[in-house]
């Protein structure tokens, strides 16, 4: 072996030092880079017998990265979820009410209290008949009874628009991480090709793979090309090569009865029931099941309530013989004619107002509520105190029995086919809490799980910045003596040349 | 430069405390809010579909606390109309006792007359009792008078049909002297018969009495409806109404000591009748106010059970919320002091500088 040669190998050791400097100068500086994964200089002993950095190796896991992206995933959805369902639930908040043994009203103002205070305050005007101030506070609470109800489902269509309203961005959001994967596995594919150091590409095509699942539940395959392709968790094709068009139109105004549209992938629809697949997570599907199953069915509930409750309180034929059909009494909607089917009551609750006829706030009269005729003032068919009795206590004893009496619910409400008005308005708060706690609860195992797995990949993957410290030991010693090794057979050449 | 299964990564081991401090630190919120409250922070989503049952059983409570109070008014009533019956049955003692005293030959016509007309006076004005704004022997008509008065000028309808029975009977009015040939047995048969009629039926409803003979109902306990009133349509006023009438009409009059004589026996039946009648109505409404008062003391039972309960569902225990929030105050002081030591586990603090 000649002085030179060994010149050459000191030469490329100091280049395979400045490689693997750089490499842990690089896993240092990304220490706290969330997503970053630990790279690693591959050293080979070259032709001659020095050092080369062969290549550097990114520390990947698959299986854990994919965990992290499910959890997120289903994080993500339930989240959405939980968060549109405490809104609902909100509506139905009665906790400021626990104090029940200070009073005869709950302060609450779900349907439900509402309901109960109807009762007592037709219970009372039944005590005093010909108390004035009972019969509007009775006409008050029936007024609570119908606002509580508007406001539940305005507050129900606010939930589904704010839940179309994040779907259009979130699919945005899948547009714009979309259109970046591609320059990202772009940069993967050619560099490999081309044998560039692919680590930081693929860090970033990692990361954007996270962030999606946050919007859509997403599974990934690698090519052989190293490109990589992504997939909805139901099976459709986001991005192969090139990215697919997710495609949705937000609609602006949901009131009951109406849909939204469903978000599409090439045309293939992904949400609603007619999607042959539909993504089961995500921050998308979270909102499309808010907007169109959770949303719509507390919605159906209400207005079963709404319906139920124009019903009971419906004015009867009070003739010998009945010909006439009842009408809606007490509770209407604006311009009714005639009592609403069980069946068709979409829209009911948005609607239910307390009839003019009885509201004094109306010019009506509220006694109306003691006498019956609320439906047509004045006519005597409709009127069950025929004689005027300041004391009569018939109507207000039906109407105080109506609320306790068994009638038909649609049942596709999931709420039951009969039941009375109290317990299947007590059933409606309980179902909402029920469908509250379980998203709560759910979202919160599913966030345990993401920062489990986000844990365990970062372990895996990530830095320690005390390893990188000793490599960055070892490159010092290994730099001090090849230099002293340079040093050296610098001084042999002198040797040699001074005795020449 | 493999990795070993026990690597750190050091962005984890930063962050490691970041979330249990973050959770303690919302754990101890709720708890905090629980301990003052002494409920639950969220109870709908604490109680989840056993919403529905709490907000039952906060129903009942409301219901029932609603019943009592109203059955406190219902009390009411019925005291007043209890007082106003024993106001007439002592009333109806005292005349009777006065009308066993009185004899033809001692006492004046006019004394009977006086007596009559007090004792139908006081009977009006019982019966026309009120409790609040309504009257209590009204019936469900409860917002008129029941008695119409008989005295009032222009003259009363009653007094107009006992006025013309008699005339119809006897051709002459009580107070013209020809009224002295009115034998003992025509007064008897005149008393019995369409007199009697004036006090019952149709006559009655249209000339005396203004109540609905339906009475007022309220509901005492949940389920249990009760009569709460009697009504002026009753037995004991017309009777009543009857014996002192005949006493105020026909005692001052020009007829006969034996004439008197049947008025005074007919009236003193009349209000023995009426005093028995007087005794069932009372007997009645007494049977209503105990059912009340034993309502609302089930009732008040009931709330206890009920209280206790929702009491389970809605509250924390306190000394367990107390306990809980030491903990977390601890847990939250080591993880500060763990994450200022972990900031100090860092080779560079402990290599020397070149």
């Amino acid at each position: 072996m000649s002085l030179s040669a060994a010149f050459n190998i000191i030469s490329s050791s100091f280049a395979a030092n400045a490689g693997q400097t750089a490499v842990v100068s690089n896993n240092i500086a990304n220490a706290n880079t969330p997503g970053y994964s630990r790279e690693i200089a591959n050293v080979v002993t070259n032709s001659y017998g020095g050092a080369d950095v062969a290549s550097v190796t990114r520390v990947a896991n698959a299986a854990l990265a994919e965990q992290v992206s499910t959890s997120t995933a289903e994080a993500a959805a339930q989240q959405a979820i939980s968060n549109g369902l405490a809104t609902l639930a909100a509506t139905v908040d009665d906790s400021a009410s626990a104090s029940s043994a200070s009073g005869a009203t709950q302060n609450g103002a779900s349907p439900s209290a509402m309901l109960a205070n109807l009762q007592s305050a037709l219970t009372t005007y039944e005590d005093s008949p010909t108390s004035s101030s009972a019969a509007d506070a009775a006409v008050t609470a029936a007024k609570n009874l119908a606002t509580s109800l508007n406001s539940g489902a305005a507050a129900v269509d606010q939930v589904r628009e704010q839940a179309d309203q994040d779907m259009a961005s979130s699919v945005a959001t899948i547009n714009s991480l979309l259109d970046q994967f591609t320059a990202a596995n772009n940069s993967v594919v050619t560099g490999l090709a081309t044998g560039a150091n692919v680590a930081s590409a693929e860090d970033t095509r990692d990361s954007l793979v996270t962030q999606l699942a946050q919007q859509i539940g997403v599974t990934t395959t690698t090519a052989a090309n190293g490109s990589m392709s992504i997939y909805t968790d139901s099976g459709v094709t986001l991005f192969q090569d090139a990215p697919r068009t997710v495609d949705f139109t937000a609609t602006p105004t949901l009131v009951d009865g109406v849909s939204g549209s469903p978000v599409t992938v090439d045309g293939v629809p992904i949400t609603g029931s007619n999607s042959p697949m539909p993504i089961q997570s995500g921050a998308l599907a979270g909102y499309a099941a808010l907007r169109d199953t959770l949303a719509p069915q507390y919605e159906d509930q209400l207005d079963q309530i709404a319906g139920g409750l124009i019903n009971a309180f419906a004015e009867s034929d009070q003739s010998a013989t009945p010909t006439l059909p009842s009408l809606p009494g007490l509770f209407t909607t604006s311009g009714a004619t005639s009592l609403p089917s069980m069946s068709a009551t979409t829209g009911l609750a948005a609607a239910i107002e307390v009839n003019p006829n009885a509201d004094p706030s109306q010019g009506g009269n509220a006694t109306l509520l003691r006498d019956g005729g609320i439906s047509s003032p004045g006519n005597q068919t409709y009127t069950y105190n025929s004689t005027g009795a300041a004391s009569y206590t018939g109507r207000l004893q039906q109407l105080v029995g109506a609320i306790g009496a068994t009638q038909s619910f649609d049942p596709s409400a999931g709420l039951g086919a009969s039941a009375n008005l109290s317990d299947y308005a007590n059933a409606s708060v309980s179902w909402i809490q029920a469908e509250n706690q379980q998203a709560s609860n759910a979202s919160s195992y599913q966030n345990a799980l993401v920062t489990q797995a986000s844990s365990a990949l970062s372990n895996a993957t990530g830095v320690n910045l005390d390893a990188e410290m000793t490599n960055m030991l070892n490159l010092e010693n290994s730099y001090a003596s090849s230099a002293k090794l340079l040093t050296t057979v610098n001084s042999m050449f002198s040797a040699l040349l001074a005795a020449a | 430069m493999t990795m070993s299964p026990t690597f750190i990564s050091s962005q984890y081991l930063a962050n490691s405390l970041v979330l249990p401090v973050t959770q303690a630190q919302a754990a101890l919120t709720t708890a905090m809010t629980e301990e003052s409250t002494g409920q639950y922070a969220d109870l709908g989503l604490q109680l989840g579909d056993q919403s529905g049952y709490e907000l039952s059983l906060k129903e009942q409570v409301q219901q029932l606390q609603t019943l009592t109070s109203g059955n406190s008014l219902v009390s009411t009533n019925l005291s007043t109309a209890q007082n106003a019956l024993s106001a007439m049955s002592s009333s109806a003692q005292s005349t009777l006792n006065d009308l066993i005293a009185w004899t033809p030959s001692a006492n004046s016509g006019a004394s009977l007359q006086t007596m009559g007309q007090s004792a139908l006076q006081g009977l009006i004005a019982s019966a026309n009792a009120t409790s609040g704004d309504q009257y209590v022997f009204g019936g469900v008509n409860s917002s008129v008078a029941p008695m119409a008065d008989y005295y009032s000028t222009p003259t009363s309808a009653a007094k107009t049909a006992v006025d013309n029975a008699f005339q119809t009977a006897f051709g002459v009015l009580p107070t013209d002297p020809a009224a002295a040939s009115i034998t003992s047995g025509q007064m008897q048969a005149f008393l019995s018969g369409p007199f009697a009629a004036l006090f019952s039926g149709s006559n009655w409803t249209s000339d005396w009495s203004s109540a609905s003979s339906a009475n007022t109902t309220a509901e005492i306990a949940p389920g249990q409806t009760v009569a709460t009133s009697t009504n002026a349509n009753h037995l004991a006023f017309s009777e009543l109404a009857q014996a002192y009438t005949m006493l105020s009409e026909f005692g001052g009059s020009e007829l006969s000591a034996s004439a008197q004589q049947a008025v005074t026996s007919a009236a003193t039946s009349l209000m023995t009748q009426g005093q028995a009648s007087l005794t069932d109505t009372q007997t009645t409404l007494g049977a209503t106010q105990s059912a009340v008062t034993n309502a609302n003391s089930s009732m008040s039972a009931q709330l206890t059970l009920l209280q206790k309960q929702l009491d389970s569902l809605d509250n924390v225990d306190q000394n367990a919320t107390a306990a809980q929030i030491s903990s977390l105050t601890n847990q939250i002081q080591m993880a500060y002091e763990l994450t200022a030591r972990l900031q100090q586990l860092n080779l560079a603090q402990y290599l020397p500088v070149p």
